[in-house]
């Protein structure tokens, strides 16, 4: 290793872990002492990612409040160093670290607000791509409904929560006092998109969700009313189908749709 | 309103006595770094600022409204992009997949240049998202000279880069900041960024004078000026980028503009940002020195 090599890695290794073996090779200025000038440095590190995770993680940033917030981030830093050039990217893994993570993980309101702010910073700035209309289902032939497939817009994002996060998340938007954490009894189904340049997201039934997650994985819309036919009433099966699937384009969560072979 | 489009009097010919390369890019004016919360104003006004430095990496992602916006601003203004992660003095293998996605960014963009800092973000995989100081040592001024010369043959063109704010130094350096970046922008073909913020927050840091520092730049070699706001604590300052331009400062920007004459020069603010009519106080202040103090010069070249 060369010495510019040797010295980065020093340099690195202090920040990170408070080796401070490398100020033998910074001198002090005319002053100041060489520890406080290189603690800006130490200290610029940890606050500078933990209030990249507060404009990603505003409102989670409110529940927990700013003392618990800042020593929940620093903990978040000192477990997931940037791995990514773009400080965007920093806090993608807070969701899994507060489920994963004492104390954070005994209050999975937490984890499941985080991974709704996640999706919803995800679906901002997600790959653009066209939204299909009505008028592109309805060139269809009724014939040819049974073949045809959806594509997802791409900053569609399906989540399935266990606490009343989305609660949490409406309330703290509309700077309202949330509610109490409550842990659901199933799965609350989320689904996040952007609607033209705004990320947004509501809740699914279990049909609807259902129905959304197997045509995302390309099942042909006939076979997808068929599933529905499954959950009651077999006869609306393709009417709620239909329905479904109206209030998706109409949403702007498909980005086209293909006619079957 | 672009003033650069509107120069009479190309500032190339304006530089008596300072050779200017022909592959030089234009003096672009005044101009502001592009920020979020000043979006609405520009796009639905029309403020008097003739360009934009916007941050490479907050547009390069995959889509949605930023690059709408920053389409729209590009639309309307010339603009340049300012990274903050290349990394040049960095020793770890180069980041193909950042450089490939900075490459993407600027085909669409096409900016005038593309600028970042004198500095390393990290090794070993890991980024520590601050602009990190080096030894001025030959080995160190070697390696940055190859980088350079690696991401301009990966963009297809001469970058620019900024001298950083730093708090340490070490003793193993070789030689001066400001005859290290000579050095490198002589041997490598770089552009120079001139934050005079940076310079005197340096400056007061090392305990030098900011003006050996600015007579030691050669003047051909600077593309552009950065003008930004600082923390004072006493002792050392930290370069917070969250508050206006100190007095001291705006008096280095006066000596820089008599060095090196007409350079495109934005106001930089990162953070506690103003609203817009407030930060163009500080816009217009640029411009007025620069036309107060360069006028007479022009004229008594002419």
């Amino acid at each position: 290793m060369n010495d510019l090599a040797r010295q980065q890695s020093d340099f690195q290794r202090a920040i990170l872990t408070g080796d401070d073996s490398i100020l033998a090779e910074i001198p002090d200025s005319p002053r100041e002492k060489r520890e406080t000038l290189f603690g800006v440095y130490k200290y610029a590190y940890g606050s500078r990612l933990v209030e990249a995770m507060g404009n990603d993680h505003k409102l989670l940033h409110i529940y927990l409040g700013d003392e618990m917030f800042n020593e929940m981030g620093h903990a978040y830093v000192a477990a997931n160093p940037s791995l990514h050039p773009n400080l965007r990217w920093f806090s993608s893994s807070l969701p899994l670290f507060l489920k994963s993570t004492e104390p954070y993980c005994r209050y999975p309101v937490l984890s499941d607000l985080a991974a709704l702010e996640k999706a919803l910073n995800d679906a901002f700035d997600a790959e653009d791509a066209p939204v299909a209309a009505v008028a592109d289902i309805a060139g269809f032939a009724p014939e040819a409904w049974a073949g045809l497939t959806f594509h997802p817009h791409p900053s569609a994002v399906r989540l399935d929560i266990l606490t009343n996060a989305s609660a949490v998340w409406l309330a703290l938007k509309a700077d309202e006092d949330p509610p109490d954490p409550v842990r659901a009894e199933e799965s609350n189904r989320i689904l996040v998109w952007r609607k033209d340049v705004t990320p947004v997201f509501r809740e699914l039934g279990a049909e609807e969700a259902m129905m959304w997650d197997e045509a995302a994985r390309g099942i042909p819309f006939g076979v997808l009313c068929s599933m529905l036919a499954t959950y009651h009433d077999p006869d609306g099966a393709a009417a709620r189908g239909a329905g479904y699937l109206h209030g998706w384009v109409t949403a702007g969560l498909l980005a086209g749709v293909s006619g079957g072979d | 309103m672009n003033v650069a489009s509107q120069m009479a009097v190309s500032p190339a010919t304006t530089r008596a006595g300072h050779p200017v390369s022909s592959a030089k890019p234009p003096f672009l004016g005044f101009g502001l770094g592009l920020r979020a919360q000043h979006y609405d104003e520009i796009l639905n006004g029309n403020p008097a600022i003739d360009w934009f430095e916007v941050i490479s990496e907050n547009y390069m992602i995959p889509g949605g409204q930023p690059l709408r916006i920053l389409d729209q601003i590009r639309a309307r203004y010339p603009v340049v992009m300012h990274g903050v992660s290349l990394s040049i003095a960095s020793t770890a293998p180069p980041n193909f997949e950042y450089l490939a996605a900075l490459r993407d960014l600027a085909r669409r963009v096409e900016p005038k240049w593309i600028s970042d800092h004198l500095c390393w973000t990290g090794v070993h995989g890991k980024n520590l998202h601050d602009l990190l100081p080096i030894p001025y040592t030959s080995e160190a001024l070697d390696h940055v000279v190859n980088r350079v010369q690696l991401v301009q043959d990966y963009l297809g063109r001469a970058i620019v880069l900024e001298n950083v704010s730093t708090y340490v130094q070490f003793s193993n350096s070789e030689m001066t900041e400001w005859e290290f970046l000579s050095e490198l922008s002589r041997r490598s073909g770089c552009w120079l960024l001139f934050d005079v913020n940076n310079v005197y927050v340096s400056a007061f840091n090392h305990g030098y004078d900011p003006r050996t520092f600015l007579e030691g730049i050669p003047a051909d070699r600077v593309l552009q000026f950065h003008m930004a706001g600082h923390s004072h604590m006493g002792t050392h300052i930290v370069d917070t980028h969250d508050h206006p331009v100190c007095e001291d400062v705006w008096e280095l920007y006066a000596a820089a503009l008599k060095r090196f004459g007409w350079v495109s020069t934005i106001i930089e603010r990162d953070d506690h940002i103003p609203p817009l009519d407030e930060i163009m106080v500080e816009v217009e202040r640029t411009r007025e020195m620069a036309n107060k103090i360069l006028a007479p010069l022009v004229k008594q070249a002419g």
